[in-house]
């Protein structure tokens, strides 16, 4: 078969390049531990306090180490449920220090809604019936609106927060 | 019929003869166009 001189070049450069995207996904997946945020870890949608992380009083930010964060959160038609502070109001705003790793855990009691730290990596699907888990390092300081990105229902735009990263 | 094939090849230029020089510019502009998206993307990802 006769290939043109420059038919061989862009089938090689596409090849290549195809090559390379596939590498570094590799390398993504298989060295840094990128994977899908639901870990086919499943809960009762109907009883999501029956799991540890998702009872009332394990809501919110908590330090389990020194620089290491979790935050677990109840997702609703139409509110992130981060618990409560001292005086009983809603948390609507947690607050890490830049370079903390934060693992959020997160899980919806009823329809399919979203978790996006808009600013940030931290992007997630949150399905009922499971939970949706995503680890991240905090590297730049600022305040992050946390925004539903899936299309809950009328009162989607309701459901957002706050997380501020300080110096 | 025969004839009319002949004459048509005899037309055709043949494939050493083609340019393909505004080809290869267009492919190699759209490759580096999706390259550039694709590191841009993947920068993006590792300063967040």
């Amino acid at each position: 078969m006769h290939l043109h001189k420059f038919e061989k070049i862009w089938l090689v450069f596409g090849m290549a390049s195809l090559a390379l995207f596939l590498l570094i996904t590799g390398f993504a997946a298989f060295w840094k531990g990128t994977h899908p945020q639901s870990h086919i870890e499943t809960i009762d949608p109907q009883n999501v306090e029956a799991h540890e992380a998702f009872k009332p009083e394990n809501l919110g930010l908590q330090e389990v180490a020194d620089g290491k964060y979790t935050v677990n959160i109840v997702a609703s038609a139409f509110n992130y449920d981060f618990g409560t502070d001292a005086d009983g109001k809603a948390v609507k705003r947690i607050r890490v220090p830049k370079g903390s790793t934060v693992l959020f855990q997160i899980t919806t009691k009823d329809v399919v809604h979203g978790f996006q730290v808009a600013g940030t990596n931290v992007n997630m699907m949150v399905e009922p019936g499971h939970v949706s888990r995503l680890e991240t390092v905090m590297k730049n300081t600022g305040e992050f609106t946390v925004v539903c990105n899936e299309y809950c229902g009328v009162g989607h735009h309701q459901m957002f927060a706050v997380v501020e990263v300080y110096e | 019929m025969a004839n009319k094939n002949k004459k048509q090849n005899q037309t055709t230029p043949k494939e050493s003869e083609i340019s393909l020089k505004g080809t290869f510019i267009s492919v190699m502009l759209l490759g580096v166009f999706i390259l550039a998206l694709w590191f841009g993307s993947y920068a993006l990802f590792l300063s967040r």
